[in-house]
């Protein structure tokens, strides 16, 4: 019975070692093997021309690079607002009854919302009813189309910064004669600020990687984003504004470019942008880390 | 600014309403009707993308009917838009690719939470999760240049030669590593991280007593955790299963590019498929000028929206919202 016991004991351990071993084995493999694919392309020219100046296709992905960054920011910049009101009115103002908790459920169900529904909503509404506001497929209507799906998660980290808040600060700002917003913004966002921060940051990464509703909202262009105005006489106005308003190229779409066209684009320079893509994301990940740890206030 | 906010406190003063619990409507203050706004407009923003999907959809179901679901064939030339092939190849994705992330991720938590000494869990926790900042068109290239040659010529092949005489086992495609595995496999490892992470969670947060009283009546560590803190900690871990389940159903560029995209449901693991998202992403782009192709499309769209809306119940249902938020 007690050697039953101790085998069992014994080999459950060697069982989930061996799980834990194959699980974090794997984003070794998985970054090393696309690493290793990635060498023969990974130079500068690579990293820091237009696929525009390049003599064929997949051939750099500077374009794709700043298309990205401008993307996520623009949509970060969309959802902010709306989801940090929303949170802060749920948590601070809200009373807990049926209404908040079916608004709770429904942005539940826009997280869980599977990206490629956002993507032919953005397709249908945002780049063809609305194309005299967003001019089709541009960065306007990826970013439009992206808020939708970051709302959720820039909601859900600021509602959970909220609540860490100690209760006892907040009743203190009160006791002091301190009114309801004077005390959310002198005692409790500051408090948040990290969580809330961690959130808008992990919503950067979410829309950096994202690809389906890209593909489908924001289009590729081979050009960086531009400041400039042009003229189209199908825009209102007649004047079509660069860079919201034209298709912007991101290194999703690069790589997504390698399944779509696996005999023009050299499999070393898909994999090279897979691998600065995985990069860029995980460096917004790890940073929203780091504000979580490092940087907390009061 | 002192004074700023004496004024601003002493207007508190007068207009805090005593009586404000009595009526349900509060008026909050100005930056209050500025917050409930946000949160108006998200609900709307919410409400009119579902309603504007279901809307799109309408014609595709009052004209096919019950076919929409339960049909196999889907022809845009014939105006038949039967979706049974993409429901039934979403479905059997899913399930393979729960069956293989389960048992990998929870024992990995169970690992991570109990048996690991605390500095490698420090070590390995961030690495599984660094695994979430792997975009999903990435993981489609990696399984599909990487993983589809080793698929096609020694996994599929070995394991059909061994165990072929079970249905699920044949090699109904021989020519080609896509398919139901493959998709799974990679589909499996984009979940993993979340299902770990979240079990881990669930694990830490049975309370301490429950384990030393286990250990104390002389329980050994696996007996303890069989007992005592699975039972426990299951709510938690389910929930975190159903989140997995919901990002392998909606899961779209990863999908279309292992499955195989043909048009038959997979009748083993080796064979391919179709999955709803994947029809979408191919054929959105054509058909979206068309108002009865569009309209189709947007029919799939809809009823994956009705599967995930019962998952989110279910997690809700089980977990509750602050478990997996």
């Amino acid at each position: 019975m007690e050697l039953r016991r101790s085998v069992e004991e014994k080999t459950f351990i060697i069982i989930t070692a061996a799980a834990a071993a194959i699980t974090s084995l794997l984003l070794i493999l998985i970054i090393g093997k696309i690493a290793l694919e990635a060498l023969p392309a990974l130079n500068l020219y690579f990293l820091t021309t237009a696929e525009v100046d390049t003599p064929g296709y997949g051939q750099a992905i500077a374009n794709a690079v700043v298309g990205t960054i401008c993307l996520s920011l623009l949509s970060v910049a969309f959802a902010v607002p709306l989801s940090l009101g929303t949170a802060i009115y749920l948590k601070k103002y809200a009373k807990d009854n049926v209404l908040t908790r079916s608004v709770r459920f429904m942005i539940d169900i826009l997280s869980g919302m599977p990206s490629i529904v956002l993507g032919v909503f953005g397709m249908l509404f945002i780049v063809i009813y609305l194309k005299p506001i967003t001019g089709g497929l541009s960065l306007l209507s990826g970013a439009l189309a992206m808020a939708i799906l970051i709302l959720p998660v820039i909601e859900r980290s600021a509602e959970e910064a909220i609540g860490t808040v100690p209760r006892e600060l907040e009743e203190g700002s009160i006791a002091l004669g301190g009114k309801k917003w004077t005390t959310i913004r002198r005692i409790t966002i500051p408090y948040a600020l990290s969580g809330i921060m961690t959130g808008i940051i992990l919503g950067l990464g979410r829309s950096a990687e994202e690809s389906a509703i890209v593909v489908l909202t924001a289009g590729y262009s081979q050009f960086y984003p531009a400041v400039e105005v042009l003229q189209n006489s199908k825009m209102p106005f007649g004047a079509q504004l660069g860079p919201f308003q034209e298709p912007v190229g991101t290194l999703a779409i690069s790589v997504y470019h390698m399944f779509q066209f696996p005999n023009i684009v050299p499999r070393a320079n898909g994999f090279a942008a897979a691998l600065v893509l995985i990069l860029l994301v995980m460096v917004i990940n790890l940073s929203a880390r780091v504000i979580l740890w490092r940087w907390k206030i009061g | 600014m002192i004074h700023e906010s004496q004024t601003e406190s002493s207007k508190e003063v007068h207009g805090s309403k005593p009586f404000s619990k009595l009526t349900s409507i509060e008026i909050p203050d100005l930056p209050g009707l500025i917050f409930l706004l946000c949160g108006i407009i998200t609900i709307l923003i919410i409400v009119f993308l579902i309603g504007f999907i279901f809307y799109t959809a309408f014609p595709t179901f009052q004209s096919q009917g019950l076919y929409s679901i339960f049909g196999t064939n889907w022809d845009y030339t014939q105006h038949q838009y039967g979706m049974l092939v993409f429901i039934c190849g979403t479905i059997a994705l899913t399930v393979v690719t729960i069956a293989i992330a389960c048992p990998l991720s929870i024992l990995t938590a169970i690992f991570l939470a109990e048996y690991s000494p605390p500095r490698l869990t420090k070590v390995m926790r961030p690495m599984i999760e660094l695994l979430v900042g792997i975009p999903s068109v990435v993981y489609g290239i990696f399984g599909l240049f990487v993983l589809g040659n080793m698929f096609k010529y020694n996994i599929n092949p070995g394991i059909s030669s061994v165990l072929g005489f079970i249905p699920i086992f044949r090699n109904l495609q021989p020519s080609t590593g896509e398919g139901l595995l493959l998709a799974s496999i990679v589909l499996s490892i984009m979940i993993l991280p979340t299902i770990t992470s979240l079990s881990v969670e669930a694990i830490n947060s049975v309370p301490r007593e429950y384990k030393e009283a286990s250990i104390s009546l002389g329980a050994t560590k696996w007996e303890t955790i069989k007992k005592a803190i699975m039972p426990v900690a299951s709510s938690g871990i389910l929930t975190a299963v159903v989140l997995g389940v919901m990002r392998a159903m909606g899961e779209t560029m990863a999908v279309v590019m292992l499955f195989g995209g043909q048009m038959h449901i997979p009748g083993s693991l080796f064979d391919t498929g179709y999955a709803m998202t994947s029809k979408i992403l191919n054929d959105i782009g054509y058909w979206v000028a068309v108002p009865e192709g569009r309209s189709a499309l947007f029919a799939i769209a809809a009823v994956l929206i009705v599967f995930e809306v019962i998952t989110v119940a279910a997690a809700r249902a089980i977990g509750g919202r602050k478990k997996w938020s």
